[in-house]
């Protein structure tokens, strides 16, 4: 698959891989990475939680700047914490985009026998800023904390091992189907020659389409014999990285219950 | 002490109707190390899983360990490697995926750690742990995917072409690991130049799935007329005295052939 869609595939694929691979962030000395798994674990979830039950713009963006901080107290390229954190806003970005024209309000721009409203688009920012914040906050998590600790943490904690399990498949699973459309781009890729047009790249992509579901359905079948070989069929058990609770990690909590509390209060008195 | 493991009548169907094993009864003792070899396509990969208990056979039985006939109750003792280790390297990281057997099987973490060093060292891992597999090279795969089967220190082993992908010093560092592993050894194989170094005893899967041989390591890789049958060959040093020396006689392996020449000389 060449020219412009096979390369826009391939260089979107290549990206998503590297987003679900904890990289050498996570073994880099951070704030974060200096947190015990279980406290970053609560405490990046608490804030995502915070931002979700907010709803003033100016928490929201409150929340993006304490996330910045974070980043930057742990090292975590801002770029690479965008990068991994965009998708999943820009997405439901285009769910709730018709709320522009379907709130009502003030009419910033008309056509089409449509107007844009104030309201409408205060709406689709907040939403998307919060579903961004949230998202990069559980991103921190996952690059500054290698993800079987995450998981461990999760049994530590007593989550039920049910959505443990479902957390760690998801994630794996995740992972690989990157994984397969990556090498399966790259086996077409060696054997297309010449230049072809954008309806070619669309009619090969198409093509692949089918190949790839069934590569991914082999895949994840071949991959759960490699787990269930090493122990997998029973409930996840990675070693835990627990280390001594500090005052930071106090700090941690404390700040995250705050923004929990004070994210619920605000919601209910305004 | 009976068989570590013991198969009776296995076949196996898959949906599309292909039969990959046929009728395969055998029996593998304690402390013996075993190749099965036979042609591509020949069922080998899935005997492994059935004897891995990775699928359950359309007919048949297998026992481990003379005491079950459930690979999950005996699991932390059966060391099963994939033939392809994109199969096995499913983590973020190498390190967790060496952490992964270990950790799932109950291995205490001090010494699953200490066992993880030594492979990582033997097989030139030590600088891509903390790296995500899929930005390993094939021949890193290979050997990250071996040093997690061993992590665990499983009393039996069994490997689906374990030197695939591996160069010539590090398929030396993984023959010499799995020699010096004290249990079972299952090495199944099309390549039969690695046979003689590691096994005594070889069975044949013919074309059909079903086994055709079953016997010393000489016996098998000197019989040209059963390996040509099965579309194998034998080692390269069989071939090379085939015709100048006794069967008894013909070297099986390298070093064989050339303590040979070298009291020739004399």
């Amino acid at each position: 698959m060449t020219g412009v869609v096979g390369r826009s595939v391939e260089s979107i694929t290549d990206a998503l891989r590297s987003v679900f691979a904890a990289e050498r962030v996570a073994a880099t000395d951070g704030f974060l990475q200096r947190r015990d798994p279980r406290v970053s674990l609560c405490s990046l979830a608490g804030l995502a939680l915070a931002v979700m039950i907010t709803r003033t713009l100016a928490a929201t963006l409150l929340f993006g700047v304490l996330t910045v901080v974070l980043a930057w107290l742990s090292a975590v390229p801002l770029r690479r914490l965008l990068a991994r954190s965009a998708i999943v806003p820009l997405a439901s970005a285009l769910v709730v985009l018709p709320q522009a024209v379907l709130l009502p309000g003030d009419a910033l721009v008309q056509g089409f026998g449509l107007a844009v409203t104030d309201a409408g688009v205060a709406y689709v920012v907040r939403f998307t800023l919060r579903v961004g914040v949230g998202v990069a906050l559980l991103s921190l998590l996952v690059m500054t904390t290698p993800f079987s600790a995450v998981v461990a943490a999760m049994r530590e904690l007593r989550i039920p091992v049910a959505l443990v399990w479902v957390v760690a498949i998801t994630y794996r699973y995740l992972f690989l189907f990157f994984d397969e459309l990556q090498r399966l781009i790259l086996a077409r890729n060696s054997r297309t020659t010449g230049r072809s047009s954008v309806r070619d790249g669309w009619r090969d992509a198409r093509r692949i389409a089918g190949t790839f579901l069934l590569r991914t359905l082999d895949r994840g079948e071949r991959v759960g014999r490699g787990m269930r070989a090493r122990g997998g069929a029973r409930p996840p058990a990675p070693y835990g990285r627990s280390r001594t609770i500090d005052r930071y990690d106090y700090a941690l909590v404390a700040l995250a219950a705050v923004a929990v509390v004070g994210s619920g209060v605000g919601r209910w008195v305004l | 002490m009976g068989p570590v493991i013991e198969a009776r009548g296995l076949t196996h169907e898959y949906p599309d109707g292909t039969i990959a094993i046929r009728d395969v009864t055998l029996s593998i003792e304690q402390g013996e190390r075993v190749a099965v070899v036979g042609a591509n396509g020949s069922g080998k990969s899935t005997l492994q899983l059935a004897l891995g208990g990775l699928v359950d056979p359309s007919a048949g039985t297998v026992a481990y360990f003379d005491e079950t006939a459930d690979a999950e109750a005996v699991r932390d003792r059966l060391g099963v490697l994939l033939q392809d280790p994109n199969d096995y390297l499913f983590n973020t990281t190498v390190r967790e995926d060496l952490e992964y057997g270990p950790a799932q099987l109950g291995m205490a973490r001090d010494v699953a750690n200490q066992r993880i060093e030594r492979l990582a060292a033997d097989l030139g891992l030590g600088d891509l742990l903390d790296r995500p597999p899929f930005r390993l090279s094939g021949g890193e795969k290979q050997r990250a995917a071996v040093a997690s089967v061993l992590a665990f220190e499983p009393d039996v082993l069994l490997l689906d072409e374990p030197f695939g992908a591996v160069d010539a010093h590090y398929r030396e560092r993984i023959l010499e690991l799995v020699a010096d592993h004290e249990g079972t050894v299952l090495l199944f194989t099309p390549s039969l130049d690695v046979v003689p170094e590691l096994v005594e005893r070889v069975i044949v899967v013919g074309r059909d799935g079903s086994v055709v041989a079953d016997g010393p390591v000489r016996d098998i890789l000197t019989d040209r007329a059963l390996l040509a049958n099965n579309g194998l060959r034998p080692p390269v040093t069989v071939q090379l005295f085939e015709g100048i020396l006794e069967t008894a006689d013909l070297p099986l392996t390298v070093a064989d052939a050339r303590e040979y020449l070298l009291n020739e000389e004399q």
